[in-house]
């Protein structure tokens, strides 16, 4: 190649960086604006609502939560004891324990005297078989919990069961772990039950982070930042994701994913387009992206509804190894479902599913991590060249930390203007710093965690979900994951 | 100075792409120092408000005490009131306080009952705060007028009810619910008249929280119910079909029954709830003509109302319908077989063994 050839290589190389990243910081700033707007809304209209009435009504319809269990043994008691805390009136909790090696069957047993019975399954969804069997509480005061003890399939399976169980109208698929607050329940029912002019098919709630804040009997009494980093580039990137992202994709009625921690599906379409699929580790992405392009295809219309309020607490990963795994598996999850229904992308028939979130997706989080690799490899030839303009080098780096920082500073204040949970001195200053030192200590680790998610997905096909050793939200917060192949 | 220099040299000779990102870079930085800043204050500012309202909120609660007990028998106000009044009416011109002060009369109010509640509202007129919301109803924002109407309805101010009435086809579902809802909680069952004319979908949480504040209310006269059974508005058919369900109209049966065949499958499918509720089972026959037309859902709820309300006629029906292959339908038929005609049950060939028929027909076997 003479000189002209590589020049000519290097300035499409130039060009198609600079053309991407003006369009994610573009489309970064429009689906912030866009998110502002829509919580601002949201937050004037839910100032008129009253959820109290719809819980003591006899006419609310049904929910079930559907909870899958795998070697939860240390934290089960309580996790279900807190499912069981909730508000409404007509729902029932159903437990999965997916073929648990633990003791976990025996302890639920015991604590809330459970007993064997004969239930009539409608097998709507082929699952794993039972193993015990199903078990109810004699005690009427645990007369909302289904227990039902199968064999290990993994996740998806085990919700899969949980659909073919649930006799109610709606289902809300949860992580056993998670802490739900008592009124969630209303508030993610609601889309389904006020919208007149489309069909809601599914509706996700905002998850946050519990490390550090004090829960007690199931019930959150105290939010408090971590003091670990890790834990604190989380709860900024989760403000980030959910109140600067998906709020506007939900307006856009283009939200692609909700979260498989605490999201409410409308039974009967979830049944109808196969339940979840047992294929993937990205489930809960799978799903919705089956319904909706059902509905598409069935030209009905329809809404994939978000709620921002802080409804589902979580633990986050608190050491890297567990937070890579994490990640590596939710970049695996978004591969395979992009690669499952590749036939959406730029396909007009899919009207706004198929030209917009279907590409943003395969653009702005498949490729990302991707480009970014590339970016640095090229950088490292230009250096190994000594072609680099370090003027150049130095503006664009520059203006690209900045963005990065307003963007989370943004997604501070519009926390800070609507929900405002961190109220404690000083919580706001290391909100700052945190979004400050984030992008050299926190983004190379997710970098890392997509890079190795990629690779994993072309060679290690074998890779399934982890196994979560966990001390609970109660105690300190330490996981482990170990990699099952 | 001579590095400033060296600056203003190197941006001026630098390519024009240079000099834009430069030119960002400032803007973003000092964005980013003001949104810093801004956060700090904003957040200190949320800290003392919380303090100040709850200073605020105290310094009224006393005030309204003192006047709840200021009262003297001969007078209809006396001075010590009258002076708590003034106070009260020059405190709300400023909207912050104002707010707090209607906080503070809702929370004294649902604390206390008989007079002293009914002296709390008459004091709400006083003060002018009653302005203050018949004003907000002229506002051209739908969440002004909202709140405006949701203050009446807190202090059931039932003389501005044309104004809010007005309302009623909002094109904001949130007014339109804070209307139906200062509707109800003012006229009761009367305050239905809404559905008279109602334009729009009335959704199934608007239909919820009606419900519930007319159960609980002391007034149960229920209205006639009947034009709204056939009214044009699907949603309002459906919601007269749950009051005829929840107050057991029986008088509406034959406009009922001529609902079978309504257009709407939702109606329908509510329909056959109300029809077992109330055992009309004139509907069976018709029913079960087309029921091969019917849909799924309603189809399911036709056998919980054949469960209930069977009889010898249904036989042949409930048997061609046992091997239908829905799941629920199949259960619901085999189900009432069993109840009705044990002996026919049983001796219904369980082969094969893995079959859904089989497995349905030896749980009910066994339970």
């Amino acid at each position: 190649m003479d000189t002209s050839t590589v020049n000519i290589i290097l300035l499409i190389f130039h060009y198609f960086f600079f053309v991407y990243s003006a369009t994610a910081i573009a489309s970064y700033m429009i689906l912030a604006i866009i998110s502002l707007v829509e919580t601002s809304e949201y937050k004037k209209k839910n100032s008129f609502v009253n959820y109290k009435e719809i819980l003591s009504s006899r006419v609310s319809p049904s929910i079930s939560i559907i909870a899958p269990a795998y070697n939860e043994s240390l934290n089960i008691i309580e996790n279900v004891r807190s499912l069981l805390s909730s508000h409404y009136v007509n729902y029932d909790v159903i437990i999965v324990n997916d073929g648990s090696k633990d003791d976990s069957l025996e302890k639920l047993i015991k604590s809330y005297n459970l007993v064997k019975v004969d239930y009539l399954i409608n097998q709507q969804i082929p699952t794993q078989p039972l193993r015990a069997g199903v078990f109810k509480s004699t005690n009427p005061a645990f007369e909302k919990l289904v227990v039902v003890d199968k064999e290990n399939g993994g996740k998806a399976d085990a919700l899969n069961m949980g659909l073919n169980i649930s006799k109610s109208t709606y289902t809300a698929c949860i992580d056993v772990d998670c802490l739900l607050l008592e009124d969630s329940l209303q508030k993610m029912i609601k889309p389904f039950l006020e919208r007149t002019d489309v069909k809601v098919i599914a509706t996700g709630g905002v998850i946050r982070i519990a490390n550090a804040c004090t829960i007690k009997d199931g019930k959150l009494l105290d939010v408090a930042m971590p003091k670990k980093f890790l834990e604190r580039a989380q709860i900024l990137e989760y403000m980030r994701s959910f109140l600067l992202g998906r709020m506007a994709w939900s307006r856009l009625n283009g939200l692609l994913v909700i979260s498989g921690a605490f999201g409410m599906f409308d039974k009967k379409i979830a049944i109808e387009v196969g339940g979840y699929d047992t294929n993937t580790v990205g489930e809960d992405m799978e799903i919705i992206v089956r319904m909706r392009r059902q509905m598409e295809e069935k030209r009905i219309k329809y809404k994939v509804a978000y709620i921002p309020d802080p409804l589902c607490w979580t633990e986050a990963p608190d050491n890297h190894k567990i937070f890579i795994s994490q990640r590596n598996r939710w970049t695996r999850g978004t591969i395979e479902t992009l690669k499952t229904h590749r036939k959406i992308g730029l396909n007009y028939k899919y009207r706004e599913l198929g030209l917009l979130s279907f590409p943003y997706w395969f653009i702005f989080e498949r490729m990302a991590p991707i480009i970014e690799v590339v970016g640095i490899i090229y950088f490292g030839v230009l250096l190994a060249l000594g072609s680099i303009r370090w003027d150049y080098a130095f503006v664009f780096f520059i203006s690209a930390y900045l963005f990065f920082v307003i963007f989370s500073l943004v997604a501070i204040l519009s926390e800070e203007h609507t929900y405002h949970q961190y109220k404690k001195k000083g919580t706001g200053f290391k909100l700052i710093l945190t979004s400050l030192l984030e992008p050299f200590i926190f983004h190379p680790f997710i970098l890392y965690a997509a890079i190795r998610g990629n690779i994993d997905y072309f060679f290690n096909k074998d890779l399934k979900w982890g196994e979560m050793k966990r001390k609970g939200l109660t105690k300190e917060v330490i996981s482990e994951v170990v990699e099952q192949k | 100075m001579i590095d400033f220099q060296y600056i203003f040299e190197y941006f001026n000779g630098a390519p024009l792409i240079i000099q834009i990102i430069w030119m960002v870079s400032c803007v973003l930085f000092v964005t980013a120092v003001v949104l810093i800043i801004y956060l700090k204050v904003f957040r200190s500012h949320l800290r003392k408000n919380e303090k100040i309202v709850k200073t605020f909120q105290k310094k009224y609660e006393e005030l309204l005490i003192t006047y709840l007990y200021a009262g003297v028998e001969d007078e209809e106000i006396s001075s010590e009131q009258q002076s708590i009044i003034n106070k009260l009416k020059s405190e709300i011109k400023n909207e912050f306080k104002r707010e707090i002060v209607i906080t503070t009369l809702l929370k004294l109010r649902n604390e206390i009952s008989g007079e002293m509640a009914d002296a709390i509202q008459e004091l709400y007129c006083q003060v002018g705060l009653l302005d203050y919301s018949l004003i907000k109803l002229r506002s051209s924002s739908w969440y002004i007028i909202a709140m405006g109407i949701r203050e009446l309805t807190q202090f059931n101010i039932e003389k501005a009810n044309k104004q809010v009435v007005k309302y009623a086809n909002h094109s904001k579902s949130e007014v339109r619910k804070e209307v139906q809802l200062y509707l109800i909680n003012l006229f009761h069952f009367k305050g239905l008249d809404f559905l008279d004319d109602l334009k729009v979908s009335l959704s199934e949480w608007d239909q919820i929280q009606l419900l519930e504040v007319l159960q609980r209310s002391k007034d149960q006269e229920i209205c006639n119910i009947i034009p709204w059974l056939k009214s044009e508005n699907d949603s309002v058919v459906i919601f007269a079909l749950k009051l005829a369900e929840i107050y057991n109209l029986f008088e509406t049966k034959e406009v009922l029954l001529e609902l079978i065949s309504h257009k709407s499958e939702n109606v329908r499918i509510n329909l056959m709830r109300v029809l077992n509720h109330l055992s009309i089972f004139e509907a069976k026959e018709g029913i079960k003509r087309n029921f091969n037309k019917r849909n799924k859902e309603e189809q399911i709820a036709f056998f919980q109302l054949l469960e209930n309300l069977y009889d010898t006629n249904d036989e042949d029906f409930i048997l061609k319908q046992i091997y239908n292959k829905n799941f629920e339908i199949k259960f619901e038929a085999l189900k009432i077989l069993k109840l009705f005609h044990n002996e026919q049950f049983n001796n219904l060939k369980l082969t094969p063994p893995e079959s859904e028929f089989v497995k349905i027909a030896k749980f009910l076997q066994n339970n």
